[in-house]
């Protein structure tokens, strides 16, 4: 969206802190965490600051301006197509000789712009001390000191900001070693005045030479096919001057000057002193500790999830089961007893069932989230992932499945290649999400014990990995390798976590809550038209002979499309009993085959958009047909074991 | 294998190379994607670095970047293409 405000862009590599800056300036819009790939898309957001409006927008963090992940893509889209007013460049002081290369990159824009050197705490801890005037000097652009976490330096960033906009800050390209700058400057000088020119003709030039397939390399030699053999000439000649590849020896050039600035502008202390990041590191990531205490930490995850919800989950139900006692006397059994019995299982669902084990499972993965701990799994992990032809860089979806599925699947946007992309989007839907984990441990757990509902989990791990083995043998290509940054651990602040768990919830309670109510209230109206017995008879065959089920559990089934939780919610409502007395009239045995069939059987409607979206409509169907075959196969597997 | 300079250093592949030394990259090989991708971390010829740990069952090894700090997970496929020798202690 464009307006007449002036539209300043956060860029930065990942992780670098861009979201938390731009939170702490426009408020809590956009999620942090510590991994790289938090933000796959933008969010814009107009703020007003002291009588003065800015249209701020946060990107995705990309390491360079040639991007390799599909998340990356979205910067350049920004960058060229809705030509910022300023960029506030986010760098990473605790790395700021890589963070650098970024910064000499978009300094080839020339676009206005200030540098916003983030994390200078994290940076003293490594015994790093940037001098920032000097930096300033040394780059031509004005470098602000930043915590974003804290909040520091985002006055000073903020003044910085206007001071470029009203007043102008010229900002120009850096240059390099000679026998470079002769060629790039001779194809500057070739370039045709009614070439389509990106930024202004240095930057289009460069990007000729080293962005390759990704910078109209495709169609160049149609437009102009001068200008292309220009091109591939000053490609050559570069290559014979350095032995390298053109896009390297200009990859090479960013580094060397970025390194050079960095050990210009910075004194590094560096003890050999462990830091309590580094020595908790040496046991997280032990090729042999980190193992068991990958597996304990998932354990008290579970654990702790149903400690809190458990009691919790009981302490509410009681309540709302006894104001639907009293609601049949007072009201009859007429149509408006059903609207509000159907109100209240909603109402009750949502606030008794659901959220127990939703918030403690929301606050426990912001926890694991902003301590970098996802990123650890991935290396821990990369070995097994291999066995069902991914590697690490899809553990961190796949955690962030055990939330919800739909960010799982968004985040899948920082995987290079399209196959591992398509793998990793097809087995996340059967990952147990929030609401999968909260029929696991409202029915399993609750009736059977938590070593059930555990045994549950790990059975469903292992579909995941069997489905992935075979997914394998459809997607031959071999996957492209892990390269993953481990970013450095940092302590959560309990106010991100808060805040965090809080936007989630909200959303459960805007988008998913209504849903439940809603659909509680229809199978009520049903109930009371008796039309319900439609849709059970329709199904029955599948739910009585096949399943083994009560034949009005049909109508639960389908309407567990629309939201996981609202099958277990309307399962009790269809079988008109009481969360309490569920056991009269359903058996053990039918309760873990109702979970194994609602978890498994299709991806929510949300996932389901999300995949339609992100993959495509073949891949949002083949999902969906591999979730049916695959619920109703462990199904009757398990009808015939217990 | 000799170094193609003729110095006398042994270069190995990463996968090969010992834990907690100073490595310098020689060369790395593979394809464009590979080397682009190593390149926006940090990765390049003649940068200084070294391997802290490995993950078990031929996992990937955790290596740290000595100018820039920045630890990354490589794969062993992509570490077997990564060409170092070890840097002599200073001391």
């Amino acid at each position: 969206m464009r307006n007449s405000h002036p539209v300043v862009i956060f860029i930065g590599q990942p992780n670098c802190g861009k979201s938390t800056l731009f939170n702490a300036i426009a408020g809590y819009k956009a999620e942090v965490s510590n991994f790289p790939g938090t933000t796959v898309k933008h969010t814009h957001s107009i703020v007003n600051i002291e009588g003065s409006f800015l249209n701020v927008i946060d990107l995705p963090g990309t390491y360079s301006l040639n991007p390799s992940e599909p998340a990356e893509k979205v910067v350049l889209t920004h960058l060229f197509q809705e030509r910022p007013d300023l960029i506030i460049n986010v760098a990473d002081a605790s790395t700021l000789g890589r963070s650098l290369e970024l910064t000499l990159e978009l300094r080839e824009l020339e676009y206005p712009m200030v540098v916003a050197l983030n994390m200078v705490d994290l940076a003293e801890r490594k015994g790093i001390t940037i001098d920032s005037s000097q930096l300033e000097k040394t780059l031509g652009v004005q470098v602000i000191p930043t915590i974003a976490t804290y909040g520091r330096g985002i006055k000073e960033l903020l003044e910085a900001a206007f001071r470029c906009l009203d007043e102008g800050c010229p900002v120009s390209s850096p240059r390099w070693s000679k026998d470079v700058e002769e060629e790039i400057d001779h194809l500057v000088g070739e370039i045709p005045a009614n070439f389509c020119v990106v930024a202004n003709k240095r930057f289009t030039a460069i990007k000729l030479v080293e962005a390759g397939q990704q910078f109209c390399a495709d169609f160049l030699e149609d437009v102009d096919s001068s200008l292309k053999e220009t091109v591939d000439r000053v490609k050559e000649t570069i290559e014979k001057k350095r032995s390298a590849p053109a896009y390297e020896v200009i990859a090479a050039e960013r580094h060397h000057l970025a390194l050079k600035i960095s050990e210009q502008c910075s004194r590094v202390q560096r003890g050999r002193h462990l830091t309590w990041d580094k020595r908790l590191d040496s046991v997280l990531m032990h090729p042999v500790l980190g193992y068991p205490l990958l597996a304990a930490i998932f354990l008290a995850f579970f654990f702790f999830i149903f400690k809190i919800g458990n009691p919790l989950e009981g302490a509410l139900l009681r309540p709302f089961s006894s104001l639907r006692s009293s609601l049949s006397g007072v009201l009859g059994s007429g149509l408006l007893f059903h609207l509000a019995d159907g109100l209240l299982q909603g109402v009750g669902g949502g606030v008794a069932i659901v959220l127990p084990y939703l918030f403690p499972l929301l606050f426990l993965m912001a926890f694991l989230e902003d301590l970098g701990y996802l990123s650890r799994a991935g290396f821990l992990l990369d070995t097994f992932m291999h066995r069902i032809g991914l590697h690490g860089k899809s553990v961190s979806p796949f955690i962030l499945g055990f939330g919800c599925n739909v960010p799982a699947i968004l985040s899948t946007r920082t995987l290079e290649s399209r196959r591992d992309r398509m793998i990793t989007s097809l087995l996340i839907p059967f990952i147990p999400c929030s609401a999968r984990t909260t029929i696991i441990l409202a029915l399993v757990a609750f009736y059977l014990g938590p070593l059930w509902a555990l045994g549950f989990y790990i059975f469903n791990i292992l579909i995941v990995a069997g489905i992935g083995r075979i997914l394998t043998f459809f997607f031959k290509t071999p996957s492209p390798g892990l390269i993953l940054e481990i970013p450095s651990l940092k302590l959560p602040s309990l106010g991100n976590m808060f805040r965090k768990t809080y936007f989630q919830l909200k959303s459960f309670l805007i988008f998913a809550w209504p849903i439940l109510i809603g659909g509680s209230i229809a199978l009520s109206v049903f109930q009371f038209l008796s039309l319900d017995r439609l849709f059970n008879a329709l199904v029955s065959p599948l739910v009585v002979y096949g399943l083994g089920l009560p034949r009005e559990l049909g109508v639960t089934l389908i309407f567990g499309f629309l939201r996981k939780e609202l099958s277990l919610v309307m399962m009790l409502q269809a079988l008109g009993v009481d969360y309490t007395s569920l056991l009269t009239v359903i058996s053990r045995e039918q309760i873990v085959i109702f979970t194994a069939f609602v978890s498994f059987f299709i991806p929510c409607l949300s996932t389901f958009a999300v995949l339609w979206k992100e993959v495509g409509k073949k891949v949002a169907f083949l999902s969906a047909g591999l979730s049916v075959a695959t619920a109703l196969l462990i199904s009757l597997i398990i009808r015939l074991i217990v | 294998m000799m170094n193609p300079r003729g110095d006398g250093k042994k270069t190995m592949n990463l996968y090969q190379a010992p834990r907690n030394t100073k490595l310098r990259i020689v060369s790395i090989l593979g394809g464009e994607g590979v080397r682009r991708r190593l390149f926006a971390l940090g990765f390049h010829q003649n940068d200084f670095f070294e391997v802290d740990s490995q993950a078990i069952l031929k996992g990937p090894l955790l290596v740290r970047n000595l100018s820039s700090d920045m630890s990354v997970a490589i794969g062993r496929g992509i570490a077997l293409k990564i060409l170092v020798e070890i840097v002599p202690d200073e001391k």
